[in-house]
C-alpha cells in the first residue's frame, strides 16, 4: 500500500468536481447516501496497483525507540516466535504512527511480510548471560541462524544485513555464509558502539561533545582485545597531520564514515574473519574501506583478535 | 533531540543507573548534552519541564481507576520533592488515572493551572487518527477527529469534528457514530478505548505510543508551538461542568505552559457524557485524603 497523504487540489477542474460531488449527493435519496463514505469523499487518479515500499527496514526484537524518532525507512517489518508479544509491540506501534513518517508496520511469525526489505537488523539471537564471555554464545546463536538467515534472504534476495547479535564479528561472518550476500552488504556493528562508548568517556573528561572528539577503537567487539587499539586525534589542532590522518579526519567530518565490521584480508590476515575498520556506507552497503596507518603493535593486536575468532569459527558445524 | 539535560529519577537504585549508563553511551548519536540520575531529587533541580510517569501500571483487565489510591501515595512523596528543586517548571502527568492524578499533582504542587498538564486523550486521539487513517489509506496527520474527555473507558468521540481537508464525515454519512451506522464507527471509538488493554493483554505493558505521544507534547512546550493538543486540564465552568475535575479538551501548548482553551461545539448528548464523565472522577477525587 503505497502512502498517500491527502491534500487540497488546486487545479480548477478537480476543485470543481469535488463541489459536484457534494451537491449531487444532497439531492440523492436516503438509501444512496448510506453508501460509503470513502468512495463519497475520494476520488482516486492513479492506477492502484500497490508500489512496494523503497526503504523496508526488517528488525527482530525491538530497538525501534532510536530508530522511530529519525523516520528512516517507509515501511518496518517486525519478525518473533512470540506471536503475542510481537502482536502487542507492532499494535503499540502502529498506535504511534501519526507522531511518525513511516506509513506502515507489520509483524509476523511467517516471513512472508518481510519480502522486499532493504536492510534487516539482524538483532536475534540468545542474549549473553552475565559474565557469560562473548564468544561463549557462538554456537548458541549459529544454530539461531540458521533457522532465520535462509529466510531472510528467500523474501528479500536484494537486501543489505546489519547484524547486531553477539558475538557480532563471528555471527557477521556466519550471516555472510549462509546468506551467500556479497560481502558489502553484510555489515556487523562492529566497534561502533565501543567508539561511541570511549568518545563518550573522553568527552566527558574534556567537557565537549562526543562528536567533537575523534577516536577510533578497531579489531574485535568484546573482550580479547583487552587493550583497544586507540587514535587520538582531536579535532582541534592537526599541525602534526600526517597525510593518512588527513583522509580519516576529512571522511569523519564528511559523516559518512563508521567504524563496522568487515571482511578482512589486510594487515597480513589471510584468514576470512571479519573485524571492525571504519569503513564508508552508502546506500549498497560497505563502498570502501578507509587505510588507517597503523603502528606495528596495533597490527599485531589486530592478528591476534584474528587469529582468536578463527579457532573459533573453523570449529563451527554446518556453515 | 528535545533537551540539552535529561534527569532521571528512580527508587530502584541499579536499574536507573544501568538506565543512564546506556543512554549515556549512546551520547554521540544524540544532541542532549547532559544525561544525570540519581534517587536523590537534587539532580532534576532547574528542571524546564518534569515527565511525570511513576507509579503503579495497569495489570491485564483492571481499569486505570483501580489505580488512583496507590498512585496517590506515591504523588504526596514524588510531587513535593519536584517542586522543591524546580519551582518553575511545568508538570506533565503520565501516570494512570491521569485525569485524577493531574487534579492531585495540580493541588499538591500548588502550581498556577497552567503549569499542571495531563497527558490526557492526546493518545486516544492519535489511536483515532490511526484507525481512521487504516481506512481510508491516508496519513493519520491527515485524518482529524478528537476524542476529548476521560483518557480511559468514557472519552467522548466528537464526531461532528471528524474530517478529511476540512469535509465533514458526518455530513457525508449522518448516522456516524449512532447505533444504525453501517460504517460502524462506534467500533472504530471501541478500538481506541481498548487499545491499551490488548496492548497489555499481549506484550505485558504500553510503551512506544505513550512515548511518543508524550514526546509531541513536551515539543510543543519546549519549542513553543502553540500546537493544539487534546490534554487533560481544569474543565470547571465548562461544557456544563460543575465539579473541579481535569478532564481532556483542545488546549494550546507553549513554553509557559498550556496558555488557552479551545472551546469545542459539543452536540449535547456529548456534554452529557462530560459532566457524567466529570460526576465519576469528582466521587473518586472526593474520598482521596490528599
Amino acid at each position: 500500500m503505497d502512502e498517500r497523504k491527502c491534500w487540497f487540489v488546486t487545479t480548477g477542474f478537480l476543485s470543481k468536481s469535488c463541489l459536484i460531488c457534494l451537491v449531487i449527493h444532497l439531492c440523492v435519496p436516503a438509501a444512496a447516501i448510506m453508501s460509503s463514505v470513502l468512495q463519497k469523499l475520494i476520488t482516486p487518479l492513479a492506477s492502484s496497483s500497490a508500489e512496494p515500499p523503497r526503504n523496508k527496514v526488517l528488525m527482530f526484537e525491538l530497538i525501534p525507540f532510536v530508530y522511530c524518532g529519525q523516520d528512516l525507512c517507509d515501511e518496518l517489518a517486525l519478525v518473533d516466535v512470540m506471536e503475542d508479544r510481537l502482536k502487542g509491540e507492532m499494535m503499540d506501534l502502529q498506535h504511534g504512527l501519526l507522531f511518525l513518517k513511516t506509513s506502515k508496520v507489520v509483524a509476523d511469525k511467517d516471513y512472508a511480510v518481510t519480502a522486499n526489505s532493504r536492510l534487516v537488523v539482524l538483532t536475534a539471537g540468545v542474549r549473553q548471560q552475565e559474565g557469560e564471555s562473548r564468544l561463549n554464545l557462538v554456537q548458541r546463536n549459529v544454530n539461531v541462524f540458521k533457522s532465520i538467515v535462509p529466510q531472510i534472504v528467500k523474501y528479500s534476495p536484494n537486501c543489505s544485513i546489519l547484524v547486531v547479535s553477539n558475538p557480532v564479528d563471528v555471527l557477521t561472518y556466519v550471516t555472510w555464509k549462509l546468506s551467500g550476500l556479497p560481502k558489502h552488504r553484510v555489515i556487523g556493528s562492529g566497534t561502533n558502539l565501543d567508539s561511541a562508548r570511549f568518545r563518550y568517556l573522553m568527552a566527558e573528561r574534556l567537557g565537549i561533545h562526543a562528536s567533537s572528539f575523534n577516536g577510533w577503537v578497531l579489531g574485535e567487539h568484546g573482550d580479547t582485545s583487552g587493550v583497544n587499539l586507540q587514535k587520538l586525534n582531536p579535532e582541534i589542532g592537526t599541525d602534526a597531520d600526517k597525510e593518512q590522518w588527513k583522509a580519516t579526519h576529512k571522511a569523519v567530518v564528511d559523516r559518512n564514515v563508521f567504524v563496522l565490521v568487515v571482511f578482512q584480508d589486510m594487515y597480513g590476515i589471510g584468514e576470512d574473519v571479519f573485524l571492525s575498520l571504519p569503513c564508508v556506507l552508502n546506500g549498497s552497503g560497505v563502498a570502501s574501506v578507509v587505510n588507517m596507518t597503523l603502528t606495528d603493535g596495533e597490527v599485531a593486536q589486530l592478528r591476534k583478535s584474528a587469529d582468536t575468532l578463527w579457532g573459533i569459527q573453523k570449529d563451527l558445524k554446518d556453515l | 533531540d528535545l533537551c540539552d539535560e535529561l534527569a532521571l529519577v528512580d527508587v530502584m537504585e541499579d536499574k536507573l543507573k544501568g538506565e543512564a549508563m546506556d543512554l549515556q553511551h549512546g551520547a554521540l548519536f544524540l544532541k542532549t548534552h547532559k544525561i544525570v540520575a540519581d534517587k536523590d531529587y537534587s539532580v532534576t533541580a532547574n528542571s524546564k519541564v518534569v515527565v511525570v510517569t511513576a507509579g503503579a501500571r495497569q495489570q491485564e483487565g483492571e481499569s486505570r481507576l483501580n489505580l488512583v489510591q496507590r498512585n496517590v501515595n506515591i504523588f504526596k512523596f514524588i510531587i513535593p520533592n519536584i517542586v522543591k528543586y524546580s519551582p518553575n517548571c511545568i508538570l506533565l502527568v503520565v501516570s494512570n488515572p491521569v485525569d485524577i492524578l493531574t487534579y492531585v499533582a495540580w493541588k499538591l504542587s500548588g502550581f498556577p493551572r497552567h503549569r499542571v498538564i495531563g497527558s490526557g486523550t492526546n493518545l486516544d486521539s492519535a489511536r483515532f487518527r490511526h484507525l481512521m487513517g487504516e481506512k481510508f489509506h491516508l496519513h493519520p496527520s491527515s485524518c482529524h477527529g478528537w476524542i476529548i474527555g476521560e483518557h480511559g473507558d468514557s472519552s467522548v468521540a466528537v464526531w461532528s469534528g471528524v474530517n478529511i481537508a476540512g469535509v465533514s464525515l458526518q455530513n457525508l454519512n449522518p448516522n456516524m457514530g449512532a447505533d444504525g451506522d453501517s460504517e460502524n464507527w462506534k467500533d472504530m471509538h471501541k478500538k481506541v478505548v481498548d487499545g491499551a488493554y490488548e496492548v497489555i493483554k499481549l506484550k505485558g505493558y504500553t510503551s512506544w505510543a505513550i512515548g511518543m505521544s508524550v514526546a509531541d507534547l513536551v515539543e510543543s512546550i519546549i519549542k513553543n508551538l502553540h500546537k493544539v493538543h487534546p490534554v487533560s486540564t481544569l474543565i470547571q465552568g465548562m461544557h456544563g461542568v460543575k465539579d473541579e475535575v481535569f478532564l481532556s479538551i483542545p488546549c494550546v501548548l507553549g513554553n509557559s505552559g498550556l496558555t488557552d482553551v479551545v472551546h469545542m461545539t459539543l452536540k449535547p448528548e456529548e456534554e452529557k457524557q462530560l459532566v457524567k464523565s466529570a460526576e465519576t472522577l469528582w466521587g473518586v477525587q472526593k474520598e482521596l485524603t490528599l
